[in-house]
């Protein structure tokens, strides 16, 4: 039950780009086709979910028990970088069509808020391993499928006659903040 | 090489010509999360211009002695450590802004626009023009945060800073503090500031094109208009 | 070879340095930070004890409760932490009881998350003063629309009716978990 609301609490209620303003980078930058959308939440996804196991054993096992937790932002930050490259170079030896699809994608997630965001969250909110790894599930469904849906969106708005100015970047943080709008609707479900 | 510019514009580069926030797009995170009041953009701002400054010094004075290919690397560790300085020492002597912040001010680490400066401008130069450069993108991100929590507190809970500013009948729009309002607000500013440039443009064009007219210039052609850079 | 030693050379370098740096700024700020920690918890219990001069931690009860005393150091009731769900996420309250846990002395919102004007209205005097001094037995009941016509009963914010709800439900639970506790201390 504790997991579920983990689960529900990270992919609707508090999205991690919609409420919690984290992935906005990629979530302006990747958001103009559905299916470029849908391998940049899959990539994300997958490392989040490393990441949240990796950070937490780093975390628990390491940083806790040796009075190191001083140096948290440093050390999530290098395993992150170093997760991405490792990721990288296994599904480039692993699975060429993958590659192809994810490749272009990885190097940019390493800077991407939401992944450091959500290692540090964990940390915060005292989560055990399997509710880290559910919270980190949650957060990729999350970012997913606020990615697809904008993308869905602007897909349509090519169509439509925005003004110049509002081409673009603008356009697309008012949609997303009716969107967020929208996702209010989910919260109470917790 | 590029040509050397006045030490000034290093600075005021960043205010409005490459403003981090409205030009660069880079560093939306924050400046969407914490401008829910003026005081927690003021403290984001200030904390990521300290780590910005610092860095760029850092970076600037040993940029020499990195090897090319961990240079990113290198960048992140240094980053990371000012960026944990600033969280301890806020959640040692501002208590209150630190938990308005959360986690927001670990994340400094990844904000754009510090390993954008770092690897754009602090690698290939000097350590005063760098930490000029670092000033002036801080500041430009400084001025973006206050306009954007003005507005979001202003109208959002009636105050500035915390002082009421509109009076006691006006409805507060609630939209201005939820997650919503931080992207219509931001979307709306940075289109504004898009007009406004292509505005300006357009004028320079004009009084250009009239000029010409005037010393018997006919050909007007777009090449000539883009060597005079309007 | 020469020039990977280089690189694995400035990276730890870099990585002493920054580590060596760090950890005297955390020699100078943590102390600071858990002092300020403790000096916050302090101020919640006091807050809603407001007689109270001296607390005493009551370990192995699972979670963070105190037992407070005044000033002829004779006790008061407790000083109970406890969380649940809220409108958006975690609520953290601390809630003040008299020594027979039958009433609340009043509540403090230790961390929340709802909506700003709605939800976080549970943090404002209308809807928190309901606290100072109601009747816990046999159970807090939130009552919607109408004046509270029950000593143990709360009047539901207008439009928050979730959050409302939320503090009312860590109330009783909190109350309930301490109650057993209690009993487990008694009987043994």
């Amino acid at each position: 039950m504790e997991l579920l609301i983990i689960f529900i609490s990270a992919a609707l209620v508090n999205n991690f780009v919609l409420s919690y303003f984290l992935g906005i980078c990629p979530f302006i930058g990747v958001s103009n086709k559905t299916s470029s959308a849908i391998s940049m939440g899959m990539a994300t996804t997958f490392v989040l979910v490393l990441t949240a196991i990796v950070s937490w054993l780093l975390y628990n096992l390491i940083l806790v028990p040796y009075h190191l937790d001083f140096l948290q932002i440093p050390s999530f930050i290098l395993v992150i970088a170093a997760l991405v490259q490792f990721v990288e170079m296994v599904i480039k030896k692993v699975s060429q069509p993958l590659y192809r699809a994810l490749g272009i994608f990885l190097p940019l997630i390493t800077t991407n808020c939401a992944i450091l965001g959500l290692a540090l969250l964990a940390a915060m909110r005292e989560y055990d391993f399997l509710e880290s790894v559910i919270f980190g599930v949650g957060a990729g469904a999350g970012f997913t499928l606020a990615l697809v849906i904008m993308a869905g969106i602007r897909e349509e708005l090519d169509l439509a006659d925005v003004p110049k100015p509002f081409q673009g970047a603008p356009i697309t943080l008012i949609v997303a903040g009716i969107l967020a709008l929208a996702f209010m609707g989910f919260a109470g479900m917790i | 090489m590029k040509k050397q510019v006045t030490l000034l514009k290093e600075f005021t580069k960043g205010l409005w010509e490459i403003n981090p926030t409205f030009k660069q797009i880079l560093g939306t995170c924050p400046t969407l999360a914490v401008t829910v009041s003026v005081i927690n953009g003021i403290a984001m701002a200030l904390a990521t211009t300290f780590v910005l400054v610092f860095s760029s010094l850092i970076i600037s004075l040993v940029r020499k002695l990195i090897p090319n290919q961990v240079r990113i690397a290198a960048y992140i560790v240094i980053i990371a450590s000012f960026v944990t300085i600033v969280d301890l020492v806020m959640k040692a002597q501002f208590q209150d802004l630190s938990k308005a912040l959360g986690p927001f001010i670990p994340l400094i680490v990844v904000n754009c626009i510090i390993l954008g400066r770092a690897e754009a401008f602090a690698s290939k130069n000097g350590p005063l023009r760098s930490v000029l450069d670092a000033l002036g993108n801080g500041v430009g991100f400084f001025i973006a945060l206050v306009i954007m929590g003005g507005i979001r507190e202003v109208l959002g809970s009636r105050t500035f800073l915390g002082y009421q500013v509109l009076p006691n009948g006006f409805e507060p729009w609630l939209i201005m503090i939820l997650p919503a309002g931080a992207f219509i607000v931001f979307g709306l500013l940075m289109g504004f500031s898009n007009m406004y440039v292509e505005r300006k443009k357009n004028l320079e064009r004009e009084a250009l094109i009239a000029q010409y007219r005037r010393v018997g210039r006919e050909e007007i052609t777009d090449d000539v208009l883009k060597e005079a850079g309007v | 070879m020469k020039q990977v030693a280089h690189i694995i050379a400035t990276l730890t370098l870099i990585g002493v340095i920054a580590g060596g740096s760090l950890s005297l700024v955390n020699n100078w700020a943590a102390p600071k930070i858990a002092l300020n920690q403790k000096a916050e918890t302090e101020c919640a219990i006091y807050l809603v004890h407001l007689d109270g001069k001296r607390y005493e931690e009551i370990k192995n009860a699972g979670f963070e409760v105190y037992k407070v005393f005044n000033e002829a150091d004779s006790s008061v009731g407790y000083s109970l932490v406890y969380s649940g769900n809220g409108f958006q996420g975690k609520i953290k309250l601390m809630i003040g009881l008299t020594e027979d846990l039958n009433k609340t002395t009043s509540i403090e919102v230790l961390e929340q998350s709802e909506t700003p004007g709605l939800g976080t209205k549970i943090l404002e005097p209308p809807y928190k003063d309901q606290y100072n001094g109601l009747v816990t037995t046999p159970s807090i009941k939130l009552v919607k629309g109408v004046e509270p016509s029950n000593p143990y009963e709360v009047q539901s914010i207008t439009g928050a009716t979730i959050s409302s709800r939320a503090v009312v439900t860590i109330v009783n639970e909190g109350i309930a978990k301490l109650r057993a506790v209690e009993n487990k201390g008694a009987s043994k």
